[in-house]
């Protein structure tokens, strides 16, 4: 178990370093309110790396995600606006999310284009096409949409429980249902899985569609947080969901990597910044530390491998 | 006894290239097939149509009696067809439980997987065939044996009825064959069917029922075997004698297809000494090459050959040992090094590392010596297409021209290209890993006398073949490797037998009851 | 299938430009030409550099950010270091070649692969800017010497389309007559295969990225010479252009397939796709958007033109 997770548990290791060290030197930290705070506006982050993760596991890369993630909050917001029932609200959004991964996904599996290019170029499609319809407008939602009419804390509690739920849920899928394992098998060897009687194909085209289904729900865990939905929401999304998969040990070859992983390379990214902020250090550092991160991890990673023997 | 299997004139063409024209071949139950050929005959297609990992152009395939329109993996899948490949096609980083569990379970998409169930089950399997493998173990830390034995449990597991082995033996130890063997005979037994490749024809005549030759991507027959363990009621057809085996692979006279020995070897070009490579398991190696001499590397797969090529290429650079060149000491750090000094290295897998498919003749021929002839890093095309068309010309190389992609030519004459782009660097020491695998037979016979003249022009050949009768026809002298070491070295046109015995560990003279002088 | 390639997109720039002349107002003047000239020369730059790393088989996502780091450095230098423009703009230079020796050394040394370790440096290079510029912080006020490589003419032309020809021929020569474009044909197509032939992969690969670097910072420098500023936000997204470019301009992804003047095109069609829709009545409010748009898609039938035949081949009935 250690062995085998030795990556996880390492990185656990420095996150558990990070917050006793806090836990002496700035306990205001761990106060409840602005923690929990901080943790909802993070979580539909947490649900973007799952799928991302997810993604990733079956060898292949999403990074239109951020644009998604925009236009399926704008979806959400307009028919919330339009006074349509709030479940209609949250499926609209899940549905063009899925929508814009089946895209993503056709053209990668069907069309066996690599997924960098296919989901660079979605990504600036689907970014300038919402600038293009939205103009930049901030979209009013309607007073029940904040935390779905429940007091701000229950709001909270509610939108974090989503998030831990999915990451159980997704955990649960990759480790014990078959289709998670053949996630695994196709990233792993696709030729192999394809002898072994899955469908490569089919198994990749899914797994785009899941993670645009995650980002359609992750963008309504984030309206439901404000009065208005901001259409340039979910830039550099991308980039802090993969950064979360890559530092929780999912290999960018593909085949490995586990959703506990992830859960604890996104805390560590997330508490790095207050971490950091708490003993004097400021926050323009903020993007230039993530980066450093995500090379420590790839440089680990690519040592342990030299020595393995690749 | 029931027909498993059977083939009926499957054509299959890669390109140009037609890899199996017309085969026709059938498997009993309870039966071992063995498919004999030598290498590029078809053998590897054929195993690929059965398991569906290629669609035949041409040909009926027929499972129990029942037609099968298109043969997928997942088809023969179900229809209880499993192959034991080479190389094994696990996922490495699953685990041991997980690669048998995953091709023996049917969970639909949204099954639950039972991981103590699939524990247990790769526990029994891996029992049952003797195999002392962890279930837990990530497939990536296992060794080449490992992984074939994990196949095996995996077929056995999935209640196979076909189960192809597509040389089986090559890697494993003397111990872990015999247990192999059983296993295959208990699977006999129980009525399957097995269709057994290998190049080894003492194990033919130990374990097969039947044999069937390809050469050149056509059946040359079908035959009965006088097993050498018992008599079989069951046989029909004529039996034959491992030199009419032979007879029937090579199709003419082996001794006549080589060309005759040159001049006397002259001073000493390479000498290593204790020569040893812990990462790639090459250890205390001492070997000398002289100019003028091909020295023949022999020895199973696996034994480490390659592994030694690569080394004195500098891509697995040594951590032991001395290597002289010319005299001199030198160590050997990269591929460029080795090219600097003199040494060129034919690789095996000429499709991957020896021609660059997508690239001209041209461009290919003068990839190892830019420095020369292209001073100051400026292309010059005159330069290189009048080097290209002269390479051309002397290895008669088959393309349209110095511009045709290195892809559209045939193997034999890719393999040419690919000599050719070293013959360019003028090296010294000359060393050819399987120059003629998948070669045919005409360009097989014309890679010989390229070999053996560039030997009489001074040149020091280390020729690497898993192909005994290439080996012992084309050497002056025959080193022959066994686990990462050289076991003996023996001169120009030693018996066969001899050397066999040496590559297989065994005492000269012992193993297998004595047989009529034979050369494999 | 190279030629075709290249072919249809002139045919494409060609529409573009009866197009826009027509439906556009004031498109073919000489101001005009001047300007789409001026606007595209550092995504020009940034392309011009990622072709050989893609052609190579890899790719750079860390260029634009590159560019952020090697214009606020420069101010900085220029500034508070108290350097001459024109000694502060070589040490930029050296910036730019060290930063792209960061990711060479990540992706030889260590054999990372090129998607994640740019990726990292992409976060890291624009992080720094924006910690050296405390993230609000700006550059102004450089001397007219300077910003003359911005806003100037040399014979007529905009002083940096000088620069930009200079370095296109350059590396039309670099990557189409020497022994370095070969290399990074080969290792695009067979990495392994490119290293069996003794041929210097590391190397080759580690100066590509050198180079992408360099000229990074030299389209900091024209960035900064054009807007009179350096802030940290400097270049942001134009490495997708320029992957985009690239790519439009018939560079495979996959490795080994491309040309520089391909890449020319593929710069050219975007800028003039770009200035064009401003130029015309009804989508001049909307044209970065709509540029943005058409470019995205012309990405994807690019990829997907290549493709779609492939498809249809491998379903063709036996």
């Amino acid at each position: 178990m250690l062995k085998r997770h030795f990556r996880e548990f390492s990185v656990l290791g420095v996150l558990l370093c990070v917050l006793a060290l806090m836990g002496v030197f700035a306990p205001d930290f761990f106060a409840p309110q602005p923690l929990l705070s901080r943790l909802t506006a993070a979580a539909p982050k947490l649900v973007v790396a799952c799928g991302i993760a997810v993604v990733m596991v079956g060898r292949q890369i999403d990074i239109s995600v951020g644009s998604l993630f925009a236009v399926c909050s704008v979806v959400c917001g307009l028919v919330a606006a339009a006074k349509l029932p709030l479940p209609l609200a949250v499926a609209s959004a899940v549905a063009a999310g899925a929508i814009g991964g089946a895209l993503n996904g056709a053209l990668v599996a069907g069309l066996r284009l690599p997924s960098i290019v296919v989901t660079l170029a979605t990504m600036v499609t689907l970014r300038e096409g919402l600038r293009l319809a939205q103009q930049g407008v901030f979209i009013d939602l309607p007073d029940g949409l904040q935390w779905i009419g429940l007091p701000m804390i229950g709001g909270q509690y509610l939108v974090c429980g989503i998030a831990i739920t999915v990451l159980v849920a997704m955990a649960a899928v990759m480790r014990h249902l078959a289709i998670g394992r053949a996630v695994h098998a196709v990233g792993s060897d696709a030729e192999a899985a394809r002898l072994a009687g899955i469908r490569p194909r089919l198994v990749t085209f899914g797994v785009f569609v899941l993670t645009g289904a995650l980002t359609g729900l992750a963008a309504v865990m984030n309206v439901v947080q404000s009065p208005q939905v901001d259409p340039n929401t979910g830039r550099m999304l991308e980039l802090e969901a993969i950064a979360a998969a890559v530092v929780g040990g999912v290999a960018v070859s593909g085949g490995r990597g586990n959703l506990g992983g992830v859960l604890v390379g996104f805390l560590l990214l997330a508490c790095i910044t207050p971490a950091l902020t708490y003993i004097g250090v400021k926050p323009y550092w903020d993007k230039a530390i993530q980066g450093t991160v995500i090379l420590l991890a790839v440089v680990a990673d690519g040592l342990r491998n030299r020595k393995n023997g690749r | 006894m029931s027909c498993l299997l059977q083939l009926t004139s499957v054509t299959k063409s890669f390109g140009a290239v037609r890899a199996l024209k017309g085969v026709s071949f059938d498997l009993r139950a309870g039966e071992v097939h063995a498919l004999l050929g030598e290498n590029g005959a078809g053998k590897s297609t054929l195993i690929k149509v059965i398991t569906g990992a290629h669609q035949p152009d041409e040909g009926a395939i027929e499972v129990r009696g029942e037609r099968i329109p298109s043969l997928t993996p997942g088809e023969a899948h179900r229809l209880g067809i499993a192959c034991i490949y080479q190389q094994p096609a696990l996922f490495p980083d699953l685990t041991v439980a997980e690669n048998i569990g995953i091709r023996l379970e049917d969970l639909g998409l949204f099954g639950r997987v039972r991981w103590g169930m699939r524990r247990k089950t790769a526990k029994e399997l891996l029992r049952r065939i003797g195999a002392d493998i962890y279930p837990d173990a990530e497939v990536r830390s296992l060794s080449m044996p490992e992984q074939q034995l994990v196949e095996i449990a995996c077929a056995l597991g999935a209640g196979a009825r076909i189960v192809v082995m597509d040389e089986p033996t090559a890697s494993l130890t003397r111990e872990e064959q015999q247990r192999l063997f059983s296993v295959v005979l208990g699977l006999r037994a129980d009525g399957v069917g097995i269709i057994y490749i290998s190049h080894r024809l003492e194990e033919i005549f130990a374990l097969a029922d039947r044999v069937t030759v390809l050469r050149d991507g056509e059946s040359v027959g079908t035959r009965g075997i006088r097993r050498s363990d018992a008599s079989d009621p069951d046989r029909s057809g004529p039996t034959l004698t491992e030199n009419e085996l032979i007879q029937l692979m090579v199709g003419r006279e082996v001794a006549s297809i080589y060309p005759p020995p040159g001049t006397q070897p002259g001073a000493t070009v390479l000498s290593v000494r204790r020569l040893g490579c812990s990462s790639s398991g090459v250890r205390d190696v001492t070997l000398e090459v002289r100019t003028g001499e091909i020295v023949g590397l022999a020895g199973l797969i696996g034994a480490g050959r390659t592994e030694l090529a690569r080394v004195l290429f500098g891509l697995t650079p040594a951590d032991s040992g001395e290597i002289e060149l010319g005299g001199s000491l030198i160590t050997i750090g990269s591929p460029r090094e080795a090219v600097a000094r003199g040494i060129a290295y034919v690789p095996e897998d000429r499709r991957r590392h020896g021609v660059i498919l997508e690239m001209p003749i041209a461009d290919n021929m003068t990839m190892a010596v830019h420095e020369r002839i292209f001073p100051g890093t400026w292309l010059r095309p005159v330069a290189e297409r009048s080097l290209a068309e002269r390479q051309i010309r002397e290895l008669g190389v088959k393309a349209s021209g110095p511009d045709a992609p290195g892809g559209s030519l045939s193997g034999g004459n890719q393999q040419k290209v690919s000599l050719a782009r070293w013959l360019a660097t003028k090296p010294r020491l000359l060393i050819l890993d399987e120059p003629t695998q998948g070669v045919d037979v005409g360009a097989k016979s014309e890679i010989h006398k390229i070999i053996r003249r560039l030997a009489d022009e001074g040149m020091a050949v280390l020729l690497i073949s898993s192909d005994l009768p290439e080996v012992l026809g084309m050497s002056d002298r025959i080193a022959v490797m066994r686990g990462g070491t050289i076991a003996a070295i023996f001169p120009g046109g030693s018996d066969a037998r001899t050397v066999m015995a040496a590559a297989l560990g065994q005492a000269v003279g012992a193993g297998a009851p004595a047989e009529e002088e034979s050369p494999c | 299938m190279l030629l075709r390639h290249e072919t249809v997109l002139l045919a494409v720039l060609v529409v573009e430009l009866v197009f826009f002349g027509v439906a556009g107002r004031n498109f073919g003047t000489a101001d005009n030409i001047a300007n789409i000239v001026r606007h595209s020369v550092e995504i020009g730059l940034l392309a011009l550099v990622m072709m050989p790393v893609v052609l190579a088989g890899g790719i750079d996502l860390s260029v634009g950010s590159t560019l952020g780091l090697c214009a606020v450095l420069f101010g900085k230098l220029w500034r508070d270091g108290g350097l001459p423009w024109e000694v502060a703009a070589v040490a930029t230079l050296g910036i730019g070649a060290a930063a792209g020796g960061t990711n060479a050394l990540l992706i030889t040394a260590l054999r990372l692969p090129p998607l994640i370790v740019t990726l990292g440096t992409y976060s890291l290079f624009r992080g720094l800017a924006e910690a050296i510029t405390r993230g609000t912080d700006a550059f102004t006020r450089f001397p007219p010497s300077f910003l003359f490589l911005g806003t100037g003419r040399v014979a007529g032309i905009p002083a940096q389309a000088w620069i930009f020809a200079l370095v296109a021929a350059a590396m039309w020569l670099l990557v189409h007559r020497t022994t370095f474009g070969r290399s990074w044909r080969a290792i695009g197509f067979a990495p392994e295969g490119a290293r069996y032939a003794g041929l210097p992969v590391g190397r080759r690969l580690a100066f590509a990225h050198v180079l992408a670097g360099i000229v990074a910072a030299l389209a900091a420098i024209t960035y900064t010479a054009r807007f009179g500023t350096a802030k940290a936000d400097a270049g942001t997204g134009y490495e997708l252009a320029a992957i985009t470019a690239v790519v439009l301009g018939g560079t495979s992804i996959f490795g080994g397939v491309g040309s520089v003047h391909g890449t020319l095109l593929g710069v050219a069609a975007i800028a003039v796709l770009g200035n064009g829709l401003s130029r015309v009545p009804a989508t001049m409010s909307n044209a970065g958007e709509l540029s943005g748009l058409l470019t995205g898609m012309l990405l994807v039938l690019a990829l997907a033109g290549g493709a779609v035949p492939k498809w249809f081949a491998e379903r063709r009935p036996r």
